[in-house]
């Protein structure tokens, strides 16, 4: 059994250790210290995330009012959710969000990363660059991107009026099918420079001595990126995929503000649709419903994604 | 030295007696509003109406807090969900019902007084705090929507729809981005004007169902003839919720025309000098010139803790003075007896404004109307988006009412 000194023997020395059957003051207080550390994160953690998280599954089952008694509704709200068509077209514009906005990220942030990995200079600036995107404000840049794409915008006036490329009158955040691009431009903007970022990181962790290795074996830049370097970023790219594509399927404010999941329900996400439900109609029972399913939705993805991505091997 | 020892305990505790007698009588109301910081009526309220009111009665002291209208209502309801309410709310008269039903309003039927001011008021704002037998409100400013143009444009503004779409096939040229008329968006706010004027309609007068009016012919009619001006390039693509602001628009000379409120005239012309913004009534259709029914109702929370106070205040807010200090403003008096009022006679514009109020229509007065104008305006966006045709999605908007009004 170790022997922690009591306070009291290290500054009366000679002192003898006293036994005891129960815990010394010292590993108590450090106990208790350890306690007042983790308590504020703990109550936060129980009383902003645990306890919202079960209350909106209680909600999700009655008929919630905002003031009086709720009536319990079972699983009617979920019924709800399957029936409802709007659930669909938010399906299907979170997929093509995703589908269009992740890979690009992902992508983009791998060869930036590797590109200022080269550099021998300027790194710190163009790091910077990259990444200011990523803590700016998606309000922010959403009313921008908004302002860009408007019909009579600087974007219609420099592909359309100037370079004839696209027709300058259109009107790109009216349909489904210019909106959701134009949303996920602004979605990689905003993201590549966090997956640049943390690929960078991880750059420094790929053992050089295998590059080398494969230098020597005869491979070309292009060839040692390829089959060294990739592979060995491997997990990284997990993580990163996992994220982004949780983050894809809860995006919001860019889809409620640039279109307010408009026209008639068009560019609605599910996020906006259950803002809308809850803060618009009061139906709280049902937009918790359609977040629980959301969550089981993300939850199945990210298996999947494990599954696809891990590697079978460690380095 | 003993006496005034002994004296002190009861000197102190007179102290205190009196201090809690006159905090008990100094009561704070908080009244809640949507008037722009910074802007004329916001600064008159603050500024004039109530510091007069606190002069008249110096136990009361009101706490004005404003509100961006767009998270307004969502304000309401938390306080209202959280139980922690204002005393007094300038309520959208679109609302009313809504909240009455919810039991968040104090019924003032019964408030000494109150028959004087509803018999005092305009029947068509104050219908707008009529629910379930009782009043949940009153009618504090009032507004509609007329036609402004920019005269430097326009010398003979049209009377008619019709002699408006004539004009805008010779001055309309979307190539060189000019159009004459802009709808500033396909908003219930904007469009029912065009409805009405047609002869269509939302309901039947009891307001019971929405099929065979809000899909009748006249109804599917005023929507066809928007589409089509619009795809003919005769009107602004903002109908399509495209395009620059109406303001910007008239400001730029891109947009001769447009529909708005008597707040718009002073923020344009201070915006942009250079053109002669006037006004003129609404274009008539086949129905007349029918606009629609604005403004905002005074009401009270059934949770307040101050409703004798608040009451006081309410009914200052409704007298001669306070109505006509806020008129200078742009917030239309609802009381009939500032129809006589010299600033309201000699008013460059109001005048035109209160004879388009003799003719306007409300919005539908029902506690389910935030659905109701979704189902309307997603419909009529279909059609603008060539989506559907204008009987189609007028036909599945009444169902879609016709349940809501169930």
């Amino acid at each position: 059994m170790a022997r922690y000194p009591l306070a009291s023997t290290v500054e009366t020395s000679g002192r003898q250790v006293r036994k005891r059957p129960r815990l010394s003051a010292w590993k108590r207080s450090e106990y208790l210290a350890a306690a007042l550390f983790i308590a504020p994160g703990l109550i936060w953690f129980l009383a902003f995330m645990l306890y919202p998280l079960f209350y909106s599954l209680w909600m999700s089952l009655h008929d919630w009012q905002i003031r009086g008694p709720s009536e319990f509704v079972g699983l009617a709200n979920y019924a709800r959710v399957f029936a409802d068509k709007v659930n669909l077209i938010a399906l299907r514009n979170t997929i093509v969000y995703g589908l269009l906005s992740v890979p690009a990220q992902m992508l983009l942030g791998l060869l930036i990363a590797l590109g200022l990995e080269q550099l021998s200079r300027g790194k710190v600036v163009l790091r910077l660059v990259y990444y200011l995107p990523v803590i700016s404000s998606w309000v922010v840049v959403s009313l921008m991107f908004m302002f860009l794409f408007n019909s009579e915008g600087l974007f219609n006036y420099v592909f359309g009026d100037v370079l004839g490329l696209v027709n300058p009158q259109t009107s790109w955040l009216n349909r489904a099918s210019t909106a959701l691009p134009v949303i996920a431009l602004l979605g990689v903007w905003k993201g590549l420079g966090w997956s640049m970022l943390i690929y960078l990181a991880a750059l420094q962790s790929v053992p050089v001595e295998l590059q080398e290795a494969a230098r020597v074996d005869g491979a070309n830049r292009a060839q040692v990126t390829r089959f060294v370097t990739v592979p060995l970023l491997r997990p990284t790219t997990l993580f990163i995929a996992v994220m982004l594509t949780i983050g894809a399927f809860q995006s919001f404010i860019q889809f409620y503000i640039m279109t307010g999941g408009g026209p008639v329900h068009q560019t609605e996400v599910f996020l906006s649709y259950m803002y809308n439900l809850a803060f618009n109609f009061l139906d709280f029972g049902y937009a918790s419903s359609i977040a629980w399913m959301l969550a089981l939705l993300i939850l199945a993805i990210s298996l999947v994604q494990f599954r696809l991505i891990k590697s079978t091997y460690e380095y | 030295m003993q006496r005034s020892l002994r004296l002190a305990p009861k000197l102190l505790t007179g102290v205190i007696a009196l201090a809690m007698l006159a905090m008990a009588s100094a009561q704070t109301i908080t009244f809640w509003h949507t008037y722009s910081t910074g802007s004329g009526e916001e600064q008159t309220m603050l500024n004039e109406v109530i510091p007069r009111f606190q002069e008249e009665h110096p136990g009361i002291t009101v706490e004005a807090v404003g509100f961006p209208y767009d998270e307004f209502r969502q304000k309401l309801l938390t306080a209202f969900a959280g139980g922690v309410v204002p005393d007094l709310v300038r309520m959208d008269i679109i609302w009313v019902p809504e909240f009455a039903e919810m039991g968040a309003l104090e019924r003032l039927d019964g408030y000494e007084g109150f028959e004087a001011l509803r018999d005092g008021v305009f029947p068509g704002p104050l219908a707008t705090n009529y629910w379930d037998g009782g009043y949940f409100g009153l009618p504090l400013d009032t507004n509609t929507q007329v036609m402004l143009y920019n005269a430097n444009e326009i010398t003979d503004p049209p009377a008619t729809i019709d002699e408006l779409i004539a004009l805008a096939q010779e001055k309309s040229d979307p190539a060189a981005d000019v159009w004459t008329f802009a709808v500033p968006g396909p908003w219930a706010w904007y469009f029912l004007p065009w409805i009405w004027s047609n002869g269509g309609a939302i309901t039947d007068e009891a307001i019971t169902q929405a099929s065979g009016y809000l899909n009748g012919e006249a109804t599917v009619a005023a929507v066809e003839q928007l589409v089509e001006l619009y795809e003919s390039g005769l009107i602004a693509p903002t109908i399509n919720n495209s395009g620059i602001g109406s303001w910007e628009g008239l400001g730029a000379g891109t947009y001769l025309a447009t529909q708005d409120g008597p707040w718009a005239h002073p923020s344009i012309a201070a915006q942009y000098p250079d053109i002669d913004l006037q006004h003129a009534p609404f274009p008539a259709g086949k129905a007349g010139s029918i606009s629609i029914v604005g403004g905002e109702d005074i009401v009270m929370f059934a949770d307040s803790r101050n409703k004798d106070a608040a009451w006081t205040f309410l009914q200052f807010l409704l007298s001669p003075w306070a109505q006509s200090t806020m008129a200078t403003t742009g917030q239309i008096p609802v009381i009939e007896s500032a129809l006589q009022d010299p600033f309201i006679v000699e008013h460059p514009y109001y005048g035109i404004y209160l004879e388009q109020l003799q003719t306007a229509k409300p919005r539908t007065p029902h506690p389910a109307y935030s659905r109701i104008e979704v189902a309307i305006q997603d419909a009529v966006q279909l059609v603008m988006l060539g989506d559907k045709t204008a009987q189609e999605a007028l036909d599945e908007a009444a169902a879609a009412v016709d349940a809501l009004l169930r």
